[in-house]
C-alpha cells in the first residue's frame, strides 16, 4: 500500500514536471526586457524556495533531535533522519540556485558573479549545510548528531537573512519579484507557468526528501543491528 | 534570430540542463546507496 501510494505520487510528480516545462518553454511569453533568458525565473526562483523549505525541515529535525534525545531516543532518530534529509536535499536545491543564477546574471548584467547581499549570504547559506554534510560524513563518535543539529540550527538563521537580504540592501540582484516594492510582480501571462513549476518543483523535491529520509533510516537500522551483532558476539 | 538571442537561447538550455544534471545526479547517487543498503541488509541477515 505504501509502495503503491509512493508510486502513485512519483508518476503525478513526473507528470508535473512535464507540464510545469511545458508550460515554461511553450506557453509563457519572453519577458520584453530580458527575452527568452527569462525563463531560466522558472526553475531558479521553485528551486530557491525549495531549499528554503528543505532547510526549515532541517531545522525541525534539528530541534527534534536535541529535544528528545535524552528521553525519547526513538523519536531522536526519526528526527536526526529528516535533519539529514532536509540539509541534503536542501543543499541540491541551493546548488541549482547557485548554478543557474550566475548563467542569467551573465546575460542579464554582463557579469557571472558579484559580492552582493543575495549573492553572498546564499553562498554562505550553501557552505554552511555543505558543512553540515561533511561533519556527517567524516566525524564520529556519540556527539555527531548533537554537533550537527546545533550547526544545523545556527545553519538556518541564514535563510531569513537571504530571503530579506535584497530588502534591506541595495543589492545587484532584483528586487523581490513578488511582496516587493509597489509596481512589483509579473506579468499575468506568466503566472501560471510560474505556479506550475513552483508545484512541480516542490513535489519533485518531496519526492527526493522521502526517498533520502527512507535511506537514512535504513542505514540507522542497519548501523544499531552491526552493534548489536558485536555485542552478541 | 541576432547574436543575443542565440545566446540566450544557449544560456536557458545551458541552465535547463544544470538544473536536471545535478537533480538526477543527485537522484541516481541515492539509487546506488539504497542498492548499497539493500546489499547490507541481506548480509547482516546471512550473518545471524
Amino acid at each position: 500500500m505504501k509502495k503503491l501510494a509512493i508510486g502513485i505520487y512519483a508518476a503525478v510528480t513526473v507528470a508535473l514536471m512535464a507540464w510545469g516545462f511545458y508550460q515554461a518553454i511553450y506557453v509563457a511569453p519572453n519577458d520584453a526586457m530580458q527575452g527568452e533568458i527569462f525563463r531560466i525565473i522558472f526553475y531558479h526562483v521553485p528551486s530557491a524556495m525549495a531549499a528554503f523549505l528543505f532547510f526549515a525541515i532541517s531545522l525541525a529535525g534539528s530541534i527534534g533531535y536535541l529535544s528528545f534525545r535524552r528521553n525519547s531516543p526513538g523519536w531522536a532518530q526519526v528526527s536526526d533522519a529528516w535533519a539529514l534529509a532536509g540539509a541534503e536535499v536542501g543543499v541540491v536545491f541551493c546548488t541549482v540556485v547557485l548554478t543557474t543564477g550566475p548563467l542569467w546574471g551573465r546575460r542579464a548584467w554582463g557579469i557571472w558573479w558579484t559580492w552582493d547581499a543575495r549573492l553572498t549570504t546564499t553562498l554562505v547559506l550553501w557552505l554552511i549545510y555543505v558543512s553540515y554534510l561533511l561533519l556527517r560524513r567524516f566525524a564520529a563518535g556519540p556527539q555527531v548528531q548533537t554537533l550537527a543539529a546545533v550547526l544545523g540550527i545556527f545553519g538556518a538563521l541564514d535563510v531569513p537573512i537571504v530571503y530579506m537580504s535584497n530588502r534591506w540592501w541595495r543589492t545587484q540582484h532584483p528586487a523581490p519579484v513578488f511582496g516587493g516594492a509597489q509596481g512589483s510582480g509579473m506579468d499575468p501571462s506568466m503566472v501560471p507557468a510560474f505556479l506550475w513549476n513552483i508545484l512541480a518543483w516542490l513535489a519533485w523535491g518531496i519526492l527526493v526528501l522521502i526517498l533520502r529520509y527512507h535511506v537514512e533510516r535504513q542505514h540507522q537500522k542497519i548501523a544499531a543491528a552491526e552493534v548489536q551483532q558485536a555485542l552478541d558476539a | 534570430m541576432d547574436q543575443a538571442a542565440i545566446l540566450d537561447h544557449q544560456f536557458r538550455i545551458a541552465a535547463y540542463v544544470v538544473t536536471w544534471v545535478i537533480q538526477l545526479g543527485y537522484l541516481a547517487w541515492l539509487g546506488l546507496r539504497w542498492q548499497a543498503q539493500k546489499r547490507d541488509a541481506a548480509r547482516l541477515s546471512r550473518g545471524r
